[in-house]
């Protein structure tokens, strides 16, 4: 008995830790984050351009391959496929940076955690929030380009921060725990880089989930994928006009999701904060 | 009167060595995984109080480094307790503290901001430190394009010149041609003196040692086996060794 109430104990010291090392330091997080937005952009020539052009030319491969190659793409609810194809991916543009910078980020600033004190539980903080700065200009963009296609924003598009809030909060956890394993281990990082082309792939990105709506299976494993739930998110936002509490299971399964993130990453932290230092030496 | 400022009761430091990375992976999600043990740090028991100057002398591996490593606190003991009282200023292998793809400046700033400095203090710094480096033109150009020399006068620069309360120096003086090194020696020495800074310092030159420190600690196989006067220390220090030859 005392023994489990010490491990919650410890469960909750972590979490309050986390909070504290955070709530301390918002100055310093938000200067490092600015600092590793610039040290992404500012080795190469055309620097911030990339942050446009690489997404410009994503979407220009998938839209060609999907609607001029497979002759797919019809419109979607009144939309445009390309716009339909926009809105959805955008988000995942942050979540795949997300998903491999999060598992690199220890690795990344090494030097935070074994040449100086530095409180580790927000590296994986400050590095989001550098993706996130790009991400926000990026979906400012693209209400713009829906604006100039001729379909105004509606009301729907005031829940968007919810979504980019819920898409932040749920990579900070995932890039914790993963930046912990993967800094014991090189294996982690090389299983998540392989796993991440199967996520895009298979979370209803470029094809549209309802068309899949005959098979009871797919379609409920689509409804439980956090990908699926945030990238559908955005698109309930700009394309198919839907409130976040009309859907209240989905939204039920993608908090269920946050919380065993979140249980792995103070799990993860509470184990191996104090190994990772003799690790990374 | 006295005034502990670093206090270590019973730390033991153990470091597990598995046979391969894949086992170490497998070790964070299995209890089974079998590694070996490493005593670093064998129940270590001292105090360091405020304006005390120590010089720690052992052989490779002898656990100074650790040591210094958990009063930084980026190493963490497997038992026991550590208490550090001040802002602690380490000189932990001085090329490799920075961020390779910054200037020298941003990583003056990087720091300053890592140890709660705020932008204002950290200016009214910036052109001491990089007067001090001897880095010219050079502190805005990327750290990667430093030689190890310059990294380590950056370093030095900025962790004598933020108004450390504890510096903890680990064979950086080695570095830098002689000239910098005296100067590196006379701002040690004018921090011990005028600003009653407490000072670790690791180091194989005894003769250096005993230059800034009134104390010594010889430590071996993770133990501390003398902790006294400098002059005794590494007399005894140096006797060991000349035994083991």
């Amino acid at each position: 008995m005392s023994k489990s109430t010490g491990l919650i104990k410890s469960y909750i010291d972590n979490i309050t830790l986390n909070f504290k090392e955070h709530f301390e330091n918002i100055p310093q997080v938000f200067k490092l984050s600015v600092a590793d937005l610039k040290k992404t952009y500012t080795g190469a020539a055309l620097g911030w351009a990339w942050a446009i052009i690489k997404p410009i030319v994503n979407i220009f491969v998938y839209w060609f391959a999907i609607a001029v190659g497979l002759r797919q793409g019809g419109d979607v609810n009144g939309y445009p496929y390309i716009l339909w194809l926009i809105c959805g991916i955008i988000p995942w543009f942050f979540m795949s940076e997300a998903i491999t910078g999060g598992t690199e980020c220890i690795r990344k600033y090494s030097y935070l955690v074994t040449k100086m004190k530095y409180p580790v539980t927000t590296i994986p903080t400050f590095t989001n929030l550098s993706k996130l700065f790009v991400h926000v200009i990026i979906a400012l963009a693209v209400v713009l380009i829906f604006w100039i296609a001729g379909y105004p924003p509606t009301v729907y598009l005031l829940q968007l921060p919810i979504y980019t809030i819920l898409m932040f909060l749920f990579f900070n956890a995932w890039a914790l725990f993963a930046g912990l394993v993967s800094a014991m281990s090189k294996d982690f990082s090389n299983l998540v880089k392989s796993f991440n082309i199967a996520v895009f792939w298979l979370s209803g990105i470029l094809w549209n989930i309802e068309n899949v709506r005959d098979s009871e299976l797919v379609y409920s494993l689509m409804m439980v994928n956090p990908v699926t739930f945030l990238c559908y998110g955005y698109r309930n936002c700009f394309v198919n006009h839907v409130w976040f509490f009309e859907e209240p299971k989905r939204l039920l399964y993608f908090v269920c999701w946050y919380l065993i993130m979140a249980f792995l990453s103070i799990w993860a932290h509470k184990k191996l904060r104090k190994e990772i230092p003799d690790v990374l030496m | 009167m006295s005034d502990v400022v670093i206090k270590f009761e019973n730390v033991s430091k153990t470091y597990k060595l598995y046979s391969s990375t894949r086992k170490r992976l497998l070790g964070v999600f299995i209890k089974k995984i079998k590694y070996k043990k490493k005593n670093a740090v064998d129940n270590v028991s001292f105090q360091v109080e405020r304006g005390e100057s120590v010089a720690l002398f052992g052989k490779n591996g002898a656990g100074k480094s650790t040591v210094l490593k958990m009063i930084t606190g980026v190493a963490f003991p497997t038992n026991g307790d550590i208490t550090v009282n001040g802002r602690v200023s380490a000189l932990l292998e001085l090329t490799s503290g920075f961020d390779q793809e910054m200037t020298g400046r941003q990583n003056i700033y990087l720091k300053g901001h890592i140890l709660g400095l705020k932008d204002n203090e950290i200016k009214a710094l910036e052109e001491t430190i990089v007067e001090f480096s001897e880095l010219n033109d050079y502190i805005d150009q990327p750290v990667r394009t430093y030689s190890s020399g310059m990294k380590a006068r950056l370093g030095f620069a900025i962790n004598v010149n933020i108004r450390p309360e504890i510096l903890i120096v680990d064979e950086a003086l080695s570095v830098g041609d002689a000239a910098f090194r005296n100067k590196c020696q006379k701002k040690i020495n004018e921090l011990i003196h005028s600003e009653n800074v407490t000072l670790l310092f690791v180091t194989h030159q005894t003769a250096v040692a005993e230059e800034f420190c009134e104390r010594g600690i010889v430590m071996k196989d993770g133990k501390i086996i003398f902790d006294g006067p400098v002059k005794e220390a590494s007399a005894f220090y140096k006797k060991m060794y000349a035994i083991k030859k």
